[in-house]
């Protein structure tokens, strides 16, 4: 981005806009992780609820949409879940076609005459990682 | 979760150990003392909003019954989805309605004192803090800034021209089925492979998308807090979020921001930009030395 922006008065009168309601995700991670923090005589534990009535409530939610669209961050996300349950998931889905290709390669010239015909996909393959 | 009173670092020589225990929620911190806005608005205890005043500085505060809101029973309350969502609505409309009185320095959900005398001591232990973080709020206000981008229109659109972010035939790779030739074990790992590399690039897009727009918009704010980015779906918008963020701004130049996060956003590439508040100063209650 190469332009500057400034801010000028615009010449117009607007009055200030009544504000939509306010989303009460908006409003939650405002006054849950926002605000003057001081140590109250009454201590509450706001980490706690935050992650689990944001955090995890929202992202479970979206996971399988998210997922659509190939973003998948969280799952580099260590306090979300752990990279080496996504490697292991890689894994075991490249054994399982592996262990498809020796199938069909054991299963002599027939595989190969299915192969000529789309229609007659073999069983065994492994489902799409996103599904 | 503990009930701690008298052990306070901040004022404990101030204040001993009350006999009688009350709740005092603490809703913000402000100059004005004339809050006739708070007349009628229902705290998150069902109680009366009050005021307590300690030389320059106003704390707008509510008595809660003890027994309902001790720490045990405070904890259970907030811990409930749909008792939480009422209470934060609560606590942020008293919020506002201070807010519109003059500079306001929210105070986090679920801060609660024992007794007035606790907070008349917190007000003067750190007046100065909190006349310096009111000063310097002063005349302005937070302005919320949401942009959602669609990861493929970008792949397409601005994406890199690296082959291995690319699948056979130079299209973007990912999502379409493999056909019959491509069903090798070295076709189905060039095409993961394929897909994998495509997938980082949306992602780094996307991002590269949001900095974008915050780059632009921190230099016409008098400070920017960057904000976790929200679920897709939580409020029903297409896209995925590249930003969420609040500014502090000129009061005077809001609806300019407005337009200015508007344009932004559309030479970056975004699909939708989303301006809400004006808020409270929630995301700036660090003040300018944070």
């Amino acid at each position: 981005m190469t332009r500057e922006w400034a801010l000028a008065p615009a010449s117009r009168e607007r009055l200030p806009t009544h504000p939509e309601p306010s989303s009460l995700v908006d409003i939650l991670e405002r006054v849950l992780d926002k605000g003057i923090v001081v140590a109250g005589d009454i201590r509450v534990d706001l980490l706690d609820i935050e992650l689990l009535t944001i955090r995890l409530r929202l992202l479970i939610a979206s996971v399988d949409r998210a997922k659509e669209m190939g973003i998948d961050w969280w799952e580099h996300d260590p306090t979300l879940s752990s990279g080496a349950r996504d490697l292991a998931a890689e894994n075991r889905q490249l054994r399982e076609r592996i262990g498809a290709l020796e199938a069909s390669r054991t299963a002599g010239p027939g595989s190969r005459a299915k192969r000529a015909e789309p229609a007659a996909k073999p069983p065994t393959r492994p489902r799409k990682p996103s599904q | 979760m503990t009930t701690r009173a008298g052990a306070e670092r901040m004022h404990d020589a101030a204040a001993p150990t009350p006999a009688a225990q009350e709740a005092i929620w603490l809703y913000a911190i402000t100059h004005s003392r004339d809050q006739a806005g708070l007349a009628g608005l229902p705290g998150v205890g069902g109680g009366q909003i009050r005021t307590l005043q300690s030389g320059p500085l106003t704390a707008v505060v509510e008595s809660l019954d003890p027994g309902k809101f001790s720490a045990e029973g405070l904890q259970g309350r907030l811990s409930d989805p749909a008792e939480l969502g009422v209470i934060a609505r609560c606590h942020h409309d008293v919020v506002v309605a201070v807010a519109a009185e003059g500079p306001t320095l929210p105070f986090r959900l679920a801060t609660v004192y024992v007794t007035d005398d606790r907070v008349h001591s917190l007000l003067s232990l750190r007046k100065d803090e909190f006349c310096h973080k009111l000063d310097w709020l002063a005349g302005r206000t937070e302005c919320g800034i949401k942009a959602w981008a669609d990861p493929d229109f970008l792949f397409t659109e601005r994406g890199t021209t690296e082959p291995a972010a690319r699948g056979p035939g130079g299209r973007p790779a990912g999502g379409e089925p493999p056909g019959p030739a491509e069903q090798s074990g070295s076709a189905y790992l060039f095409r993961r492979r394929a897909e994998l590399a495509a997938r980082v690039e949306r992602q780094r897009l996307a991002a590269r998308c949001g900095q974008e727009i915050h780059t632009a918009l921190e230099r016409l704010a008098a400070a920017a807090h960057l904000h976790p980015t929200q679920d897709p779906r939580s409020d029903g918008e297409e896209g995925l979020m590249v930003l969420n963020a609040a500014y502090l701004v000129e009061s005077a130049l809001l609806s300019e921001f407005a337009d200015a996060a508007q344009a932004v956003g559309a030479e970056a590439g975004a699909l939708k930009v989303d301006v809400t508040g004006p808020w409270p100063a929630y995301s700036f209650a660090d003040g300018p030395d944070a």
